[in-house]
């Protein structure tokens, strides 16, 4: 049989094959036995893009309508703010009679200046953290923020260059930072900005939007005022008849803004074939109508302790453990982010899963963001 | 209280990581598994978008075969009794390679007869090398589980006389074998569609770590899982907690302990100390003897060694939720490589540039409606840190997802931008966030000649630099990929078992 080699003859393909492992002590040798190198530019640029915390100081603080205030905050010890993309959230904690709440704010700043981020926060009835931030947060306080996060930007691959934004309310803010963002003007046709509130003076950025629309043609507003009639201005809801005048063909929709509009746009997207990947929502919670206020108890397990606290079927788990004083990883509190993410040992529930992996629904898992008990409930919580 | 002592320590949950981990506790070992991110599994894990729920990195999965036809990886789930919960669906082919510059396509179908039979379709009178080729690696596969049994102490005689060919392509690269079996040089490329999945050229690549793969994936066939990498992961860390293990997510070891060149113990980023004389470290060795060792504590070798190896490669992955399905679409396979030749020395240095184009692409049906399609792009060397800065980052991303579809769309034909409904880009900069791994490398250490598959695992013992403290995943000795890196965990796991009976006697 003719013999089966590689190099000059078959012994020393396999002296070859002996010697590997020499050659590589050999290699090692001739290394240098400098201090090893553990990270790079890659690891510090994803530890400036997703920083653990930042702690923000309240600088400027403008009253934008009865009901709204802008916060201005600049970062404590950082240089700058965290790079975003225009539409996305920062999560603040807020701690008010040492209890902490976490909640969501669209960044209304302009993606361009990072040497601070503006929020702008409407006070909510019964609202504890925006009605602590309308009237007691001031100049100097200083907070933790989370974040940047959320999918609610613009995509080229995605979107059309034609963009449609429907605002209601203080829904306005992430479109701020839109229409602040010259790379992103670049990059459209058209943007249409309907813009519905109650009347002229619920109007938030009013002054600001005009400004930058008299400058830039590509951009076209349409207020919408529900409870006043201006000649100069749309009346009632933003509806089909005012979205079919701007037209919907090969449009991308962008929708922020009180659930109520949420349904009715969905309607109104439904009946005109608008497929969904034109349209982009911004995140909201949506609350069950059909919740029973009955008090239950709440068991939390956390790594080696266990508490129990009242819980009430008319608050989410979230809500039950800030009160509780219970520290919480939440970021989104509205179901998206998954960060809350905990283990439903016992009990019953309801809740919302559509952002909840396959697999985590049949191993039980429930973000108590958007969950209610039914009975009481034993959860396994992560926590640092 | 607690009792802080335990007999193994795991420090992160990454495949290898949680089949080490699962391993030991079934063997009656108390272990802790500690996992700095909110959920286990590190690159084997998923994400939501809209509708869409996309595996993280997971295009095939090697060596798993069937029931009545099993391969490695079915074999460990098997032992580890859990192959029964966990369903797999087969790819239809094994791949499909497609040129930019030739505008050349080659599908290759599942089963060594259909391979062989396509081949020479493609590229008349391979067959012949073809043979040859598989025979090599029958020979290739049975001589490496010689290896494995004989724990790094094979009898030269026995490797002589039953594993002659292994012996002598065992020191070669896979293009050095190919051209000596005379194999027409369109076929040789053709087979080595996949050498960007082990990250280095046909002509660095060893000879027989190509063919375990490719041998396995034309044999056995690929397989996706039919739910998640993530569930997969759930899945091990659930059953290692069951077993009595203890699992800590958001639990990172900032320091390994060591005494007198042994470990003894870690201490977490919350400031916990943990004592053990075992640790399974499911990180890079950069990581480990840079950032978790004092300096002064780490052996002058360890530092030689580390500081000798490069890195492999970086990726950047385009996950797309289409409003398609796959046949809507007018694409059938799920496997596509898109380079610009099929030179794979040429495509490496090209692949230097960030916006190469070249890629990797896995598709899939979602739902009754909806496909997803997710593009890989590997780059090598440094290039992605030279050039990202925090201003230029989203417009390189979005960049990057460009040049990617565009390449597809290209070679493919078919419009991807109109059913893009879903869209989410990962760079280098995703990954060394939820890993931690330096330069968000995804592939460990670059398979080149010292450092190929045969001189890792031959040395792998005597490059325990620290008793006690051993590595598993894709920085370790089976180098990087699912089936490998599952392979590896409990390999690892055991030579720790082997250890600590050798210290009770
Ligand atoms: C886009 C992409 C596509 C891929 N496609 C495929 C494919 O089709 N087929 C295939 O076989 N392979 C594929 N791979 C490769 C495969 O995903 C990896 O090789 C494998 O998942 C690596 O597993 P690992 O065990 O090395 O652990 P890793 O996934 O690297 O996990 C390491 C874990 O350790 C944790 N950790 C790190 N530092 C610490 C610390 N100090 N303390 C505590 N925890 C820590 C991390 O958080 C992480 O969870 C792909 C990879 C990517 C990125
Ligand atoms: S806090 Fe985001 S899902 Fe609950």
């Amino acid at each position: 049989m003719k013999e089966f080699k590689i190099g000059m003859n078959a012994k020393l393909d396999m002296l070859k094959f002996k010697n590997l492992g020499e050659e590589r002590e050999k290699e090692i040798e001739k290394s240098a036995s400098t201090s090893v190198k553990d990270s790079s530019l890659t690891n510090t640029l994803a530890g400036i893009l997703h920083p653990k915390g930042i702690k923000v100081q309240v600088f400027h603080i403008v009253k934008e309508t009865e009901d709204t205030k802008s916060f201005y905050l600049k970062p404590v010890k950082l240089e700058s703010m965290p790079p975003f993309l225009a539409g996305q959230y920062v999560t603040l904690a807020v701690t008010i009679d040492g209890r902490t709440y976490k909640r969501p704010y669209s960044i209304s700043s302009s993606p361009n200046s990072l040497e601070m981020y503006r929020i702008t926060v409407k006070k909510e009835k019964n609202g504890i953290v925006s009605t602590y931030l309308f009237h007691e947060c001031e100049v100097g306080s200083t907070f933790n923020l989370l974040g940047p996060f959320g999918h609610f930007t613009y995509q080229p691959l995605r979107d059309s260059k034609d963009v449609v934004f429907l605002a209601g309310g203080s829904g306005i803010t992430p479109f701020m930072a839109f229409l602040q963002n010259q790379k992103f003007l670049e990059k459209i046709h058209s943007l249409t900005l309907f813009y519905g509130a109650k009347s002229e003076f619920d109007l938030i950025f009013k002054k600001e939007i005009d400004e930058i629309c008299s400058k830039n043609k590509k951009i076209k507003v349409i207020y919408v005022l529900s409870e006043q009639k201006r000649s100069d201005y749309a009346y009632g809801f933003i509806d089909e008849e005012k979205i079919l005048q701007v037209g919907v063909e090969n449009k991308s929709f962008f929708v922020s803004g009180p659930i109520k509009m949420y349904f009715s746009l969905n309607e109104i997207f439904k009946k005109l074939d608008i497929p969904n990947k034109f349209i982009r929502h911004e995140i909201f919670r949506e609350i069950p109508e059909d919740l029973v206020e009955q008090n239950f108890q709440l068991t939390i397990k956390m790594n080696d302790k266990t508490l129990t606290i009242p819980c009430n079927g008319k608050e989410t788990l979230l809500q039950s453990m800030e009160k509780g004083r219970v520290k919480t990883l939440a970021h989104c509190t509205v179901g998206e982010c998954g960060f809350c993410r905990s283990k439903l040992l016992s009990g019953e529930v309801k809740t919302e899963d559509s952002c909840v992996h396959e697999a985590d629904k049949e191993a039980h898992y429930i973000h108590p963001c958007v969950t209610y008990p039914l009975s009481d409930v034993t959860i396994e919580v992560p926590i640092k | 209280m607690e009792n802080k002592e335990y007999d193994v320590i795991v420090i992160g949950s990454g495949n290898a990581g949680l089949v080490s981990a699962l391993t030991l506790q079934k063997k009656g070992k108390k272990v802790l598994l500690l996992e700095k991110g909110r959920v286990v599994g590190g690159l084997a894990s998923s994400f939501i978008r809209g509708r869409f729920e996309f595996d993280t990195s997971l295009h095939q999965l090697c060596e798993f075969g069937t029931k009545e036809d099993s391969d490695a990886v079915y074999d460990l789930f098997s032992r580890l009794e859990i192959v029964d919960k966990i369903s797999v669906e087969a790819l239809p082919e094994t791949f499909a390679v497609y040129t930019l510059e030739h505008k050349e396509k080659y599908v290759m179908p599942v089963g060594k007869d259909a391979f062989l039979l396509k081949m020479e379709e493609y590229v008349p009178g391979s067959t012949k090398s073809m043979e040859e080729f598989f025979s090599l690696c029958e020979e290739t596969k049975a001589a490496l589980s010689y290896l494995n049994e004989s724990k790094g102490h094979p009898e030269t005689e026995v490797l002589m006389e039953k594993y002659p060919h292994f012996m002598v392509v065992a020191p070669y690269s896979i293009e050095k074998v190919l051209k000596k079996i005379d194999m027409p040089l369109k076929a040789q490329e053709i087979l080595c569609s996949y050498w960007s999945y082990l990250g280095s050229p046909a002509s660095k690549l060893s000879f027989i770590h190509y063919a375990s793969m490719v041998y396995s994936y034309i044999t056995k066939g690929p397989v996706i899982f039919k739910k998640s990498s993530h569930a997969i992961s759930l899945l091990l860390s659930e059953e290692f907690v069951k077993n009595g293990g203890t699992l800590k997510c958001l639990t990172g070891v900032k320091e390994i302990l060591t005494q007198n060149n042994e470990v003894i113990g870690v201490v977490t980023d919350s400031n916990e100390k943990f004592l053990t004389r075992h640790i399974l470290a499911n990180l890079s060795p950069n990581v480990v003897y840079g950032q978790l060792i004092q300096n002064d504590f780490v052996p002058d070798k360890a530092k030689s060694l580390t500081n000798l190896r490069n890195f492999g490669a970086r990726g950047v992955s385009v996950y797309l939720g289409l409003n398609k399905t796959m046949k809507e679409l007018g694409l059938e396979n799920s496997t596509y490589f898109v380079y610009h030749s099929l030179d794979s020395d040429r495509e490496f240095k090209r692949m230097h540039d960030i916006f190469s184009g070249n890629l990797a692409a896995t598709l899939k049906n979602t739902s009754p409606d909806t496909s997803s399609l997710v593009l890989t792009n590997l780059i090598f060397g440094d290039a992605f840190d030279k050039l990202v800065t925090k201003e230029n980052y989203f417009e390189i991303k979005e960049k990057l997802a460009e040049s990617l579809v565009s390449s597809f769309e290209k070679v493919t034909g078919v419009n991807i931008h109109d059913a893009i409904e879903e869209i989410e880009v990962a760079t280098p900069v995703t990954f060394a966030r939820y890993t931690g791994h330096p330069e968000g490398v995804i592939y460990g250490y670059l398979a080149t000649s010292h450092d190929n598959l045969l001189p890792r695992i031959m040395n792998e013992e005597n490059e325990v630099f620290i008793k006690g403290l051993r590595f598993c995943g894709g920085f370790g000795s089976r180098l990087s990929g699912y089936s490998s890196t599952y392979i590896n965990g409990e390999m690892e796991a055991l030579k720790t078992l082997g250890e600590m009976e050798n210290e009770r006697v």
